[in-house]
């Protein structure tokens, strides 16, 4: 099936099963092509993170199997960085591990936005040990990719893109954690900026109005609710500009031809 | 600041309880995500919110930041990231590494002059 012969498609139009345009041939095909996306920028945005952890984990003092654990079974910076935090400061046990799973609420939104546009013959139990690849940098890139994937293939997409970095934030760690002191202070201040800045980047891609809309107030209210309670931020931000933008969109967007995305 | 840490049990504990509650999120999600549909009113109502989250997290990185980047002032900070996307929307093609490098080079230059 060519291209050529193939009417326009608009991708957020192409269902969840047996799409018009295949882009893969087969699912190894497409996990490859995970692969190499992930090779680019995705996975050098995480190796840096994980670099920055692991020698912020050093100069804390911490044991390097501990760093290194945190990037294997945790595998989400954010919340590493604050159990880092909440570890040297002496907090309890109880109080980090709340605030950790408060910072990773978003992994229940991310998987739930994510996985219903895989192909049901992919949506079984297997996705249990898939998801733990799920990081908010191989989530911004499926969202964007998945519209131009067929559905049978986006697992395996998916897969590729994650696995590669899953696998590398061990080596980051590792080799940040025996880098600690020997790198100059400019340099892992570049390493630590990467990570946000890469998420505040891929925002100027998303392409749906409610998601912009979604993104412009979650900027605009996040010093906010920062500022009132750390730990419950993202989900009182997230609830509050995600439900603005959502009836904006049921109200007026979509009466206005063109403007969905 | 070291003598204030958690040693001992209490440091691995916590490392578990840490990874528990991030899985825990991940199982949550693949549980729901069996019952919605991506064209249901849900499923917009959802992603929307999970764009705001993940704006949010990334504020709070760059704006209220844990550690090193603490001692860079936040004017600063948001500069950087305005001047990075700047470059990003530059040219409608993709410029995602020339705008990463900008932002971390930028950081780095900043860094040097502290």
């Amino acid at each position: 099936m060519s291209k050529a012969d193939q009417p326009y498609i608009d991708p957020s139009e192409i269902p969840l099963e047996g799409s018009a345009a295949e882009r893969f041939k087969t699912r190894s095909d497409a996990f490859w092509s995970g692969m190499r996306d992930a090779a680019g920028a995705p996975a050098m945005v995480l190796f840096a993170g994980m670099v920055g952890f692991g020698a912020m984990g050093r100069s804390a003092g911490l044991d390097g199997w501990f760093t290194t654990l945190s990037s294997i079974f945790m595998f989400a910076l954010p919340g590493q960085v604050v159990l880092l935090e909440m570890v040297v400061t002496g907090s309890s046990v109880l109080a980090i591990a709340l605030a950790v799973t408060l910072t990773s609420t978003r992994f229940v939104t991310m998987t739930v936005t994510l996985f219903p546009q895989l192909h049901d013959k992919d949506r079984n139990r297997h996705l249990y040990a898939s998801v733990h690849l799920l990081a908010m940098t191989a989530w911004a890139v499926s969202m964007k990719e998945f519209s131009s994937i067929e559905a049978k293939h986006r697992l395996s997409y998916f897969v590729g893109l994650g696995l590669l970095c899953w696998i590398l934030s061990v080596p980051g760690t590792i080799l940040g954690y025996f880098l600690a002191g020997l790198v100059p202070m400019p340099i892992t201040l570049g390493l630590v900026f990467i990570n946000p800045l890469f998420f505040l980047l891929t925002f100027t891609e998303v392409k749906p109005w409610i998601n912009r809309i979604a993104i412009c107030l979650g900027c605009l209210l996040a010093p906010i609710f920062t500022i009132l309670d750390r730990d419950t931020s993202l989900l009182t931000t997230g609830l509050i500009a995600g439900t603005i933008a959502y009836y904006f969109d049921r109200k007026w967007l979509r009466k206005r031809a063109g403007l969905i995305g | 600041m070291i003598n204030t840490a958690l040693q001992g049990w209490g440091l691995w504990a916590a490392l578990a309880g840490a990874c528990l509650g991030t899985y825990i999120c991940r199982a949550i999600g693949v549980m729901l995500s069996g019952r919605i549909n991506q064209d249901s009113e849900i499923f917009r109502w959802l992603t929307a919110i999970t764009y705001a989250m993940v704006a949010t997290l990334t504020v709070r990185l760059i704006l209220f930041p844990i550690g090193l980047l603490a001692n860079v002032p936040s004017w600063a900070r948001i500069l950087i990231c305005v001047l990075s996307i700047g470059v990003m929307v530059s040219k409608p093609t993709k410029r995602l590494v020339p705008a990463l490098l900008t932002g971390t080079l930028l950081m780095m230059a900043f860094g040097s002059i502290l």
